[in-house]
C-alpha cells in the first residue's frame, strides 16, 4: 500500500515539477524577492519589518499560484483527460489514489517552497547584511517558523483541491470550489469577531442568525487566518509553543477527517 | 462482502477518533484566535499608491474589506473596555484614508469618522481632512458638508468658516430647511451654547446609526442640562446684579427646579460669562 | 474454469443533470475461458467500451455481477492489464518514469521492471525513445506505450480496448502477434476492434454487441468456418445487426 502510494506520489510530484508554469510562478518571486532589496532603502524604519512582510507574502503568494494553477491540475486533469483509468486499472484503491495524489501535491509544493526559501533566506541576509541596523527584533527561528505554517496552510489547500477534485469531474470546478473555500477561510476570522462586538448587534440586521450560521461554517472551513504569523515574524515577536502546538494540530486533523472524507467519496464514484 | 464490513469498521473508528479530536482542535484554535485578538496591535495599512494595484480591479471590494477590518479592530477595542491609543487611531486614520482614496463614494467611513475621530479622539483636523475629502467627491451630500459645518463650529470654534459649510450643504436639493437657518444663526451668535445644541437635534433627527445616536443623545442631555443652567444664569444675574456663588444657589433662591443630570457624572461649573462646562468636559472617561 | 464472467449486467448511463438516463447495456451475460482469446465487435456505441469499463471497476453495474477469477472485481485488479480506449498518459512523463510507475504499482522489484521495460519497449518498438517525454509522442506512439503499460507486470488477464486504433500495418501485425505470443504463454485475452479480419484472425470466440444487447455469439466452430473462408464475418456482422435494428 505504502509503495503504491509512493509511486503515485513521485509521479504527481515530476508531473508538477515538469509543468512550465512553474517557471512563471518562480520568476515572480524572485522579482518580488529583488524588488525587495531594491526598495528597502526607501523605508526609514520598519526595513526589517517591511522586508519579512515582502518574503513572507511572495512565499505565502507563489504558493498559492502553485496550488491553484499547477496543483488542481495534477488531480483534475487526471479525471478530465480520463488518465484515471490507467492508474486505477493498476491495483491502486480509491483511497489510495487520493492519499497517493494528495502526498504527491504536498511534496511538489513542499520543495518549491523550500527553494524559495533558500532565495528568501538569501534575500534577508543581504538586507540585513546592508542594513544591520533595523533588524534588531528579527529572528531566524520564528521567520522559519512563519514559513513552515505558510506551507502548513498550502498543504491544508492541497487537502481542499483533492477533495474538491474528487467530487467533480472538472478541474474548472474545483478550482472555483477551492478558490472559493479559500476566500471564505481567510476572511473568516475577520467576519466571525465583527459579528460578536457589541456594535454589530446594533448595527447589522439578524446578526445573531448571522452568528449562528457562521458558527457552522467555522466547522466546515478552516480559519486560515490562524496560520498567517507574519506579524510575529515581522516584528520578531515570541511564539508560544502552545498556541503552534493546536494550530499544527487542528491542520493535521482537518486534513485526515477531509481526505477520508474523499476516499469514500471517491470509492463511489464511476469514470465513464 | 467481508471486506466491505472491515472497511466500515475501520472508516467509523477512525472517524471515531478524530472527530473529537477534530473538535477539541477547532474549538481551541478559535479561542486562542479570540485571545491573540485582544492584544490585536494596530495594523499596517498599505498605502492606497499600492492597494489600488493589489487590489487588481476589485478596488471596491478591497475597500469594503478595510472597513470591515476598521469596524471589528475597533468594535473589540470597545468591547475589551480597552482605550484607543495614539498609535489606533494613526492606523484609524490611516485606514479611513486607504478606504476613501480606494472608494471616495462610499459614504459609511464618512459616518464613521465624524462619529468616533471627532468625539472620542479629538482628532477635528483628520476628521475635516477626511470629510472635506468626501464632501468634495460627493458634492450632493449635504450631509459630509454638514459634518463639516459642525465640526468647525463646534469642535474648532471656526464660526464663520462652519456657517460657510452650512451655506453649502444648505444649499444641495433635498437638504432640509432648518440648515439655512442654522447657518445664519451660527454667523452670529455663534459662541452659543443653544447654537450648538439646534445643530445637535439636526445631526440626530438625521442619523441612523445606533452608536452614534446613543452618543448624540447623551451630548444632547448634556447640552440641554447646560442650556437650562444658562439660561437660569442669565436670569440670576439680570435680577440680581450678579451671578450667583455656586449652582445650589440657584436651586435654593427659585431659579431652578433642581440641578439637571450630567450624563457623562461630571460636576457642572460656570465661568464669568455664564457659560456652564462640566468637570467631565462632556466625554466618558 | 472461466476467466470473466458477466452474468445479467444492466448498465444505464445519467448523461446530464436534468437529460434522460442512456441505457448502455442489457442483460448482458458473457462468460471468457481462461487462456482464450476474447473478441467483441459491435457499431459505433454499441457498449464495448462500458462492458470494459465495469470490467475494471471503473463503473459498476445497476443489476448483475461482475466476477474475474470468481472474485469481485475490485479484488482482482492486479491480475489484469488494461489500454484503455485513447490512452492519455502523463504529458511530462518519460516513457522510462510511466513503466517505472507501474512496475512500481503493481509491487515490482527495481531490477526486474528495468528488465522488463526493456524488453517490452523492444517489442512494441519504442526502445529509442524511452527517456523522451510522452508529450512528444505521435498517436501511435502513445497507444503502444499504453501497451507497454498495461502489460509490464505479465498480467494473467489482457483487456484491450481497440488496440489496433492508430497503428500503422507494421504496427497491427506487432500487436496480432503479441496477442498470439501472450496466448501462448496461457494469458487470456479480451479486446474488442473493428478491424474484423485481426478478429477473426486472432479470436477463439467472437460476440457481437448491438445496442447494448448480445446478439450473436460464434462458436469455435463457426470461427473455423470463417477462417477458411465459408463464412464472411463482415456480411454476417452487418446481417446480425441490421436485423436487430428491425426489431428495434
Ligand atoms: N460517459 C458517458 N455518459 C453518458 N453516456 C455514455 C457515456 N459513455 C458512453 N455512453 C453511452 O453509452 C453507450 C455505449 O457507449 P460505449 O462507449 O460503450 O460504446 P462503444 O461500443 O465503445 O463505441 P465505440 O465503438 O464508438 O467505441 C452509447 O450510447 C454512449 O452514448
Ligand atoms: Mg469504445
Amino acid at each position: 500500500m505504502i509503495g503504491r502510494i509512493w509511486a503515485l506520489a513521485l509521479v504527481t510530484f515530476k508531473e508538477g515539477l515538469r509543468d512550465r508554469s512553474l517557471y512563471g510562478i518562480f520568476l515572480f518571486a524572485l522579482f518580488v524577492l529583488g524588488l525587495n532589496v531594491l526598495v528597502a532603502g526607501f523605508f526609514m524604519r520598519d526595513l526589517g519589518k517591511v522586508t519579512v512582510d515582502m518574503n513572507l507574502s511572495a512565499l505565502s503568494f507563489a504558493g498559492l499560484l502553485l496550488v491553484f494553477f499547477i496543483g488542481i491540475n495534477l488531480m483534475a486533469k487526471d479525471i478530465d483527460k480520463k488518465t484515471i483509468h490507467l492508474v486505477l486499472s493498476k491495483p491502486f484503491s480509491r483511497g489510495e489514489y487520493i492519499w497517493g495524489k494528495f502526498t504527491g501535491l504536498v511534496m511538489f509544493v513542499g520543495a518549491t517552497q523550500l527553494v524559495l526559501l533558500v532565495f528568501s533566506s538569501a534575500t534577508v541576509a543581504v538586507v540585513r547584511w546592508m542594513y544591520p541596523n533595523f533588524f534588531a527584533g528579527f529572528s531566524w527561528g520564528i521567520f522559519i517558523t512563519a514559513v513552515f505554517f505558510v506551507f502548513l496552510q498550502h498543504v491544508l489547500l492541497c487537502a481542499i483541491v483533492v477533495f474538491f477534485s474528487s467530487l467533480t469531474s472538472s478541474s474548472f470546478i474545483s478550482l472555483i470550489f477551492s478558490l472559493a473555500s479559500y476566500i471564505v477561510g481567510i476572511t473568516l476570522e475577520e467576519v466571525v469577531f465583527y459579528l460578536r462586538t457589541p456594535t454589530a448587534n446594533e448595527e447589522v440586521a439578524g446578526a445573531e442568525f448571522l452568528q449562528r450560521s457562521l458558527e457552522v461554517v467555522t466547522w466546515l472551513v478552516p480559519n486560515f487566518a490562524a496560520f498567517d504569523f507574519k506579524l510575529e515574524a515581522a516584528h520578531g515577536l515570541a511564539l508560544e509553543f502552545s498556541h503552534l502546538g493546536v494550530t499544527f494540530g487542528y491542520a493535521c486533523l482537518y486534513i485526515m477527517l477531509l481526505l477520508i472524507l474523499a476516499s469514500v467519496i471517491f470509492s463511489r464514484r464511476e469514470f465513464n | 462482502m467481508r471486506t466491505l464490513g472491515y472497511r466500515c469498521l475501520w472508516f467509523f473508528l477512525a472517524l471515531a477518533i478524530l472527530v473529537p479530536l477534530y473538535a477539541y482542535f477547532q474549538s481551541n484554535l478559535w479561542s486562542q484566535r479570540a485571545e491573540a485578538r485582544e492584544y490585536l496591535e494596530a495594523g499596517y495599512v498599505v498605502p492606497s499608491q499600492f492597494s489600488r494595484i493589489l487590489a487588481c480591479g476589485y478596488k471596491g471590494l478591497l475597500s469594503d474589506y478595510q472597513f470591515l477590518r476598521i469596524l471589528t479592530f475597533y468594535g473589540s477595542r470597545f468591547a475589551e473596555q480597552q482605550q484607543m491609543v495614539d498609535e489606533d487611531w494613526d492606523y484609524f486614520v490611516a485606514s479611513i484614508d486607504v478606504i476613501t482614496d480606494l472608494d471616495p463614494y462610499f459614504i459609511d467611513p464618512y459616518v464613521l469618522t465624524e462619529g468616533l475621530l471627532t468625539w472620542d479622539a479629538g482628532r477635528i483636523e483628520d476628521a475635516n481632512r477626511l470629510l472635506l475629502k468626501g464632501a468634495v467627491a460627493n458634492e450632493n451630500n449635504w450631509r459630509l458638508w454638514y459634518y463639516l459645518g459642525f465640526n468647525s463650529f463646534y469642535f474648532m470654534k471656526d464660526y464663520v468658516g462652519g456657517a460657510e459649510y452650512l451655506m453649502i450643504a444648505s444649499r444641495v436639493p433635498g437638504s432640509p430647511d432648518y440648515l439655512k437657518t442654522l447657518s445664519s444663526r451660527l454667523a452670529f451668535y455663534g459662541g452659543k451654547t443653544k447654537t450648538a445644541l439646534l445643530f445637535l437635534k439636526g445631526m440626530l433627527a438625521d442619523t441612523d446609526d445606533a452608536l452614534l445616536e446613543k452618543r448624540l443623545k447623551t451630548r444632547l442631555l448634556a447640552l440641554e442640562g447646560a442650556v437650562l443652567i444658562e439660561e437660569a444664569l442669565v436670569q440670576f444675574r439680570d435680577q440680581q446684579g450678579h451671578l450667583p456663588g455656586s449652582l445650589n444657589e440657584l436651586v435654593s433662591s427659585g431659579y431652578l427646579h433642581e440641578l439637571p443630570v450630567e450624563p457623562y457624572g461630571g460636576d457642572w461649573l460656570f465661568n464669568k460669562d455664564a457659560r456652564v462646562f462640566s468637570t467631565s468636559k462632556f466625554t466618558h472617561r | 474454469m472461466s476467466k470473466i464472467k458477466l452474468s445479467k449486467i444492466s448498465k444505464t448511463y445519467k448523461a446530464g443533470l436534468f437529460k434522460k438516463k442512456v441505457r448502455a447495456l442489457t442483460d448482458l451475460s458473457l462468460s471468457v475461458d481462461a487462456g482464450t482469446v476474447y473478441g467483441l465487435i459491435g457499431p459505433n456505441g454499441a457498449g464495448k467500451s462500458t462492458t470494459i469499463r465495469l470490467l475494471l471497476n471503473l463503473s459498476r453495474p445497476d443489476r448483475g455481477t461482475v466476477r474475474i477469477d470468481a472474485l469481485p472485481v475490485h479484488e482482482s485488479l492486479g491480475a489484469i492489464g488494461y489500454l484503455p480506449e485513447n490512452p492519455y498518459l502523463y504529458d511530462h512523463l518519460t516513457l522510462k518514469e510511466l513503466l517505472f510507475f507501474a512496475g512500481r504499482a503493481t509491487g515490482l522489484a527495481t531490477s526486474d521492471i528495468r528488465q522488463l521495460m526493456e524488453h517490452l519497449t523492444a517489442t512494441v518498438g519504442l526502445d529509442h525513445v524511452r527517456g523522451k517525454s510522452l508529450r512528444t509522442f505521435s498517436k501511435g506512439m502513445r497507444q503502444r506505450a499504453g501497451l507497454c503499460f498495461a502489460l509490464l507486470h505479465d498480467p494473467s488477464l489482457v483487456i484491450l480496448d481497440e488496440p489496433m486504433s492508430g497503428l500503422d500495418p507494421l504496427g497491427r501485425k506487432m500487436v496480432c502477434d503479441l496477442i498470439l505470443s501472450l496466448k501462448k504463454q496461457g494469458k487470456t485475452i479480451f479486446f474488442c476492434s473493428h478491424i474484423l479480419s485481426d478478429i477473426e484472425r486472432l479470436c477463439d470466440r467472437i460476440a457481437v454487441l448491438h445496442q447494448g444487447q448480445m446478439v450473436r455469439e460464434f462458436t469455435p466452430d463457426e470461427i473455423t468456418e470463417l477462417r477458411q473462408g465459408k463464412m464472411d464475418l463482415e456480411t454476417e456482422f452487418i446481417d446480425v445487426v441490421e436485423r436487430n435494428e428491425v426489431h428495434a
